[in-house]
This record gives structure tokens, C-alpha cells and sequence, in this order.
């Protein structure tokens, strides 16, 4: 079968201008795009740049941009690839978010580790063991087992949706690694890490949009995985002020009413006495009202016929700690 | 069948907090659309169901709540119609944890038992979008149109519950109607479905409280481009999205120092407009940003019976 394959090239030594370079190549239908890749290098041209290791999908680290698409390289089928081809040419690039470093390779410095670096992705134990390891008991990490899966591919990261407006933001992947390591009993610094993870570009910049989820090739659904951060995080009130009260009011209103109480909520988000920020609120609620979308908050919130059983469903889930 | 012959659908309606909130013209609309398209709404089966906890509330207690939702539809032996993408993606994923057994009876022993409700996992929970593909049709759909949309470029902005995660929002089986929903809705109108970037992503509404920055730029890069793509007006199933894509509007109007100026509908409010409602029938003065242009384009001032 023969393919071609148009690679955005770039090397910062000879070439700064940013070109497209097309192959074509003889391919077995089941070859994977890494095959191809290899083969290119091997027969065609030496200079040409990718990263690239276990060919089985095990290491993450061939992850490029495919058709446009996050992909790692050595579980995306040329065929498909070919058959998903717009211009005559399977399309490759680097991956989007980062900087391109030379041809199919990015900075995983700057995407990657500096991220992973920055929460401390290594369990800090209570207390050291006396000899040899430190036992969880049987079942104690199975809530773990899928995060551990996780080859740092950056696919997640690929597919964030806040990433494309904000580089900072620290990402699912990173989220992803956090949780591992906060959810870990032998840790004896969760605390101190979710004030960590709730500072500006945290996990609270999560949309919970499922794209990190839907991207993960490994089904460790990093979107979950963020939302058992906040899930701890608010149990220990430990998210900035302003989320904490958030989460809390929504809570609140629909343990009291069954349903929502919107108007109490961004009140009560900003906070009684942050006068700033309630008044922040008045244009849109003033515009909002006059356009008779204004929810009537508190008393004027009217409560569901089932509120009793909510509430009874709210207390018996309090009581199970 | 009703008298105009159309196959009469009943579905337990569960209309969700904003469309009774922050976007009463939602539901306004939904109850003209739906009654017009022979859909039986039933109010009274879930009328003390709670809120599905649009993913703020923990699972462990969101979990119990919707399984008490499915059990009285199941109940009623009825489907459950949502009209909002949050409620209908986080019962949608509650759903599917409560296909495991054993979780489901702990959740029927520890918190629904007391009330002598059982859920026994047969619920079906459809988004009105869906309903309109499914079980209505588009082809009765674009015969029932008395004021097409005479090829108005629309985006449609589907918002992140309605399409991820994949494998429970669009199934191998409903693959090839939910794929292409809601521009197939579109298409049926009579107007033209143009393909933006924001259409299947975040709209940023979920981060107005903890970075509302990022939310704003997501907001006006997704308006813009739609804008740069000639769209005249978006439409989305989501009234959270609503809420972001025209009551948040002029703010990224300022974000991006740009005039934006995209009209946004609701759903069945596009289908109402189609089906011959008057603008004020679907309760278009309400929204934040004006859609006399649209009112406009389609001529409405002329009169036409719905």
C-alpha cells in the first residue's frame, strides 16, 4: 500500500522557517504510523526527527499530532490514518500545545515535567516502616490501579480545553499524576497538597469537560479522576474562599429545597461580606431582572414536594463520613 | 395517535433548576414546542425528584438522588426527558454506575429503601434533542415547518455533557443520531449548520467562579470564530451554556475589546421559530443579547399561524 505522509518539518539549526515536507512510502496494511516513521528514517531520510520507544503502546512516548488529532504513533494505523487523510497526505506534527523542538519532537520539559514537578508526584510516607516496605493492606489501592496506568502520553493535555486559552494551567495529566499521590494512604501530606493544587492554575481551572477523559488512550478517565480532587478538597474545605462557599451553597440549598436555589448560590459564592464582589454581581442581576430571568432566592425559593427525602438522603450520606 | 395524527410520546419530564431559574424562557418554550409535536409531557411523576447535582455535588450523594429520580420514572413505567445537557450528561453517568448490581442495591438499601423506593436499573433517560431524532423524526419534523430558516448560517454548540464521555453519550447504537443531532435539527429547519471550533467544547461556564478570565476567553474565542464564519445565530441544548454564551456575553465582549453580537437559542425555541411561534411565544425578549436580527432575516412580523 503506498501512503503519503506530510511532516511539518522545522530544525532549529539549518531551517527557521517551519515547512512541510511530503513521503511517500511502501506500507503493510497493518503497519502502525510509527512503523512508517522508522522505515522513512531508515530508507529515506536520516535527518528526520521523532521520538519514539517500545512500539507497543506502553511508554507514551511517541504521542504526536495525527490528522490533526493527538495520537500516539505506534497504536494509530497508517490505514485508518490514510483512509481519515483530507489533502492526499497523512498529516503529522508535533503535539499542539508545546513547543516544537525539532520536526515530530516537542518540549516535554515545558508540557510535561516541569508540571509533573510541580506537584510533588511522590508519596511523603506517615511515618517510615520499621524495616522493609510500607504494606497497604489487600484492596486498600484499588481506587489507585487505574491512575497508576497512566504513561504520561500527554494526550489528556492534548485535548484540554483550557489549555488552549491559558499554557499555565496545570493540566489533566498533571491532575491525573496528583491524584495518585493524594489519594495514597500512606501519604501524610494531603492536606498541604490540595492548598497546593487550589492555587491560581490549579485543578479549580478544571471545566470538567471530558475531553481529557475522552482523549486518555489508557480509559484512566482523568476527568474523574479531577473530580475526586474536588470531592476531597471540599470535604476538607481546603479550595480557594471563593469555590469552597460555591460548592458549599449548592449543596446547602439543595439539601434545604431539593433543587437549586441559583440566586442564593451567587450570593453566597462571593460571600455576605465581600461587598466588592456582591457588587460586581448587581449589573448583570439588574439586566437580568429586567429581562424577567432573575431566580428569586431563600424564602421566595420554593421548596420540591421531595425536599424531606433529599434532605434524609444528605444526612444519611454524612453520617457515613 | 392525537388528532392530528401524530404518534403521542409520554415521557417523565424533568425540566432541571435553570430552565426554572436563570432561564425561564426555556421551559416556557419547551412546554409550547413539545405540546405541538404531540409529546406528552408528564410533570406529576417526577415532580419531588431533587437536583442531579450538575457535577458539583459529590457522587456519593448525587448517586442516591438520581437513582431516586430513575426509580420513580421506572415507576411510572415512563422514559425520563431532560431539556438540559448537565442533567441529562450527570444522570447519564450516574446511570451507568448504577448498572453495577451491587452497587445499586447498596444505594436501594442505604438510601432509598426508607422511602419504599427501588430502582432496578431499567430507566431511560433521553435529551429532548434525542427525542425530536429518535422517536420523533426529522423527516415529520421538516414537514411540520411553516417558517423555514431559508439557509440562516447557525452553529450549533452542543456544550460538553450531550457529547463526551463517547461510550454513554453517543453509543455505536445511537451513533448515527446523535453524532450529527443537533446540525441534523438544524438542517430540518431549513437553515444551514456551520461548523465552528467551540461547537462540541466547553462554553467556560463551569470556571466563572475560579477563573473568570480563562471563562471569558473560552466564551469569546467560540462567539468569534463563529462570527468570522459568517454565523448569523447559535443555538445549543444547554440552558448553562445559554447562560454563558448570551447572558456573559458582553463581558467578553470586554475580555476581547470586540464587538461580538451573536444571538444565542435555546433549542426548541429555533424548532418554535420554525414551527411558526411568534418571537415573544418563545419568550426571545428575555434574552440578554437581541435577536431582532434574526426576527428580521426571517421576516417575522408577517403573521403565521402556528
Amino acid at each position: 500500500m503506498e501512503v503519503k505522509f506530510a511532516v511539518k518539518r522545522y530544525d532549529p539549526i539549518t531551517n527557521a522557517d517551519k515547512s512541510t515536507q511530503t513521503y511517500t512510502a511502501e506500507v503493510d496494511e497493518g503497519d502502525m504510523v510509527l512503523d512508517a516513521l522508522l522505515q522513512i528514517r531508515d530508507e529515506q531520510d536520516p535527518t528526520l526527527a521523532f521520538r519514539g520507544s517500545c512500539r507497543t503502546g506502553f511508554c507514551g512516548d511517541c504521542t504526536m499530532t495525527v490528522n490533526g488529532k493527538g495520537a500516539i504513533a505506534c497504536r494509530t494505523k497508517v490505514k485508518k490514518a490514510w483512509d481519515g487523510a483530507e489533502d492526499g497526505a497523512i498529516e503529522l506534527e508535533p503535539l499542539k500545545m508545546s513547543r516544537q523542538m525539532k520536526d515530530l519532537v516537542y518540549n516535554a520539559r515545558e508540557f510535561h515535567w516541569n508540571k509533573f514537578r510541580a506537584v510533588e508526584p511522590w508519596v511523603d510516607p506517615v511515618q517510615p516502616p520499621e524495616k522493609g516496605e510500607h504494606l497497604v493492606p489487600g484492596g486498600h489501592d484499588k481506587h489507585l490501579t487505574e491512575s497508576m496506568r497512566c504513561t504520561q502520553c500527554g494526550l489528556c493535555d492534548q485535548g484540554c480545553t483550557v489549555l488552549v486559552v491559558d499554557k499555565t494551567f496545570v493540566g489533566p495529566a498533571a491532575l491525573t499524576k496528583a491524584y495518585r499521590v493524594v489519594a495514597d494512604e500512606r501519604d501524610s501530606r494531603k492536606r498541604q497538597r490540595l492548598d497546593k493544587l487550589s492555587l491560581p492554575r490549579g485543578m479549580w481551572d478544571c471545566t470538567h469537560c471530558f475531553e481529557a477523559s475522552e482523549h486518555c488512550p489508557k480509559y484512566i478517565e482523568p476527568t474523574d479522576r479531577i473530580f475526586d480532587l474536588h470531592d476531597m478538597a471540599i470535604k476538607a474545605e481546603a479550595g480557594p474562599p471563593k469555590v469552597v462557599h460555591h460548592y458549599k451553597s449548592f449543596a446547602a440549598s439543595v439539601k434545604a429545597h431539593g433543587w437549586l436555589d441559583e440566586g442564593r448560590l451567587a450570593i453566597e459564592t462571593e460571600g455576605f461580606t465581600n461587598v466588592k464582589g456582591l457588587m460586581k454581581l448587581l449589573p448583570l442581576a439588574v439586566k437580568a431582572g429586567l429581562k424577567g430571568k432573575h431566580p428569586m432566592p431563600y424564602m421566595l425559593h420554593k421548596k420540591r414536594p421531595g425536599h424531606e427525602q433529599i434532605k434524609r438522603i444528605f444526612e444519611k450520606w454524612e453520617s457515613k463520613g | 395517535m392525537t388528532t392530528n395524527g401524530q404518534v403521542k410520546t409520554k415521557y417523565a419530564f424533568y425540566p432541571g433548576c435553570v430552565s426554572k431559574g436563570g432561564c425561564p424562557e426555556l421551559y416556557e418554550a419547551v412546554v409550547q414546542v413539545a405540546e405541538k409535536l404531540g409529546f406528552e409531557l408528564d410533570d406529576k411523576a417526577l415532580e419531588s425528584a431533587g437536583c442531579t447535582g450538575a457535577g458539583v455535588l459529590s457522587k456519593e450523594v448525587s448517586d442516591p438522588i438520581n437513582a431516586r429520580t430513575f426509580a420513580m420514572a421506572e415507576a411510572a413505567g415512563l422514559e425520563i426527558m431532560t431539556i438540559c445537557s448537565t442533567c441529562q450528561g450527570i444522570m447519564t453517568q450516574a446511570h451507568h454506575r448504577l448498572k453495577d448490581e451491587e452497587y445499586r442495591a447498596m444505594i436501594n438499601r442505604d438510601f432509598l429503601a426508607e422511602e419504599g423506593l427501588e430502582y432496578k436499573g431499567t430507566t431511560v433517560i433521553r435529551h429532548m434533542l434525542w427525542a425530536i431524532v429518535e422517536d420523533f423524526g426529522l423527516d415529520k419534523l421538516k414537514s411540520m415547518v411553516k417558517r423555514p430558516l431559508n439557509g440562516l448560517p447557525i452553529a450549533h454548540f452542543y456544550g460538553c455533557y450531550m457529547k463526551r464521555p463517547p461510550e454513554l453519550m453517543v453509543p455505536k447504537e445511537f451513533a448515527k443520531t446523535r453524532k450529527t443531532a443537533l446540525e441534523d435539527v438544524i438542517e430540518a429547519l431549513g437553515g444551514k449548520a456551520v461548523k465552528t471550533s467551540g461547537r462540541g467544547k466547553c462554553c467556560g461556564f463551569p470556571i466563572l467562579t475560579s477563573n473568570e478570565d480563562n471563562s471569558m476567553a473560552m466564551l469569546g474565542d467560540h462567539t468569534l470564530d463563529a462570527k468570522a464564519k459568517g454565523v448569523k445565530a447559535m443555538v445549543t441544548p444547554c440552558p448553562l451554556c445559554h447562560l454563558q454564551l448570551d447572558g456573559k456575553q458582553a463581558d467578553a465582549e470586554a475580555h476581547k475589546q470586540e464587538e461580538i453580537d451573536m444571538p444565542v437559542f435555546h433549542l426548541p425555541q429555533l424548532v418554535g421559530l420554525a414551527l411558526g411561534f411568534t418571537p415573544k411565544e418563545m419568550n426571545l425578549q428575555r434574552h440578554l443579547v437581541s435577536t431582532k436580527s434574526i426576527e428580521e432575516e426571517l421576516g417575522i412580523g408577517v403573521e403565521v399561524k402556528a
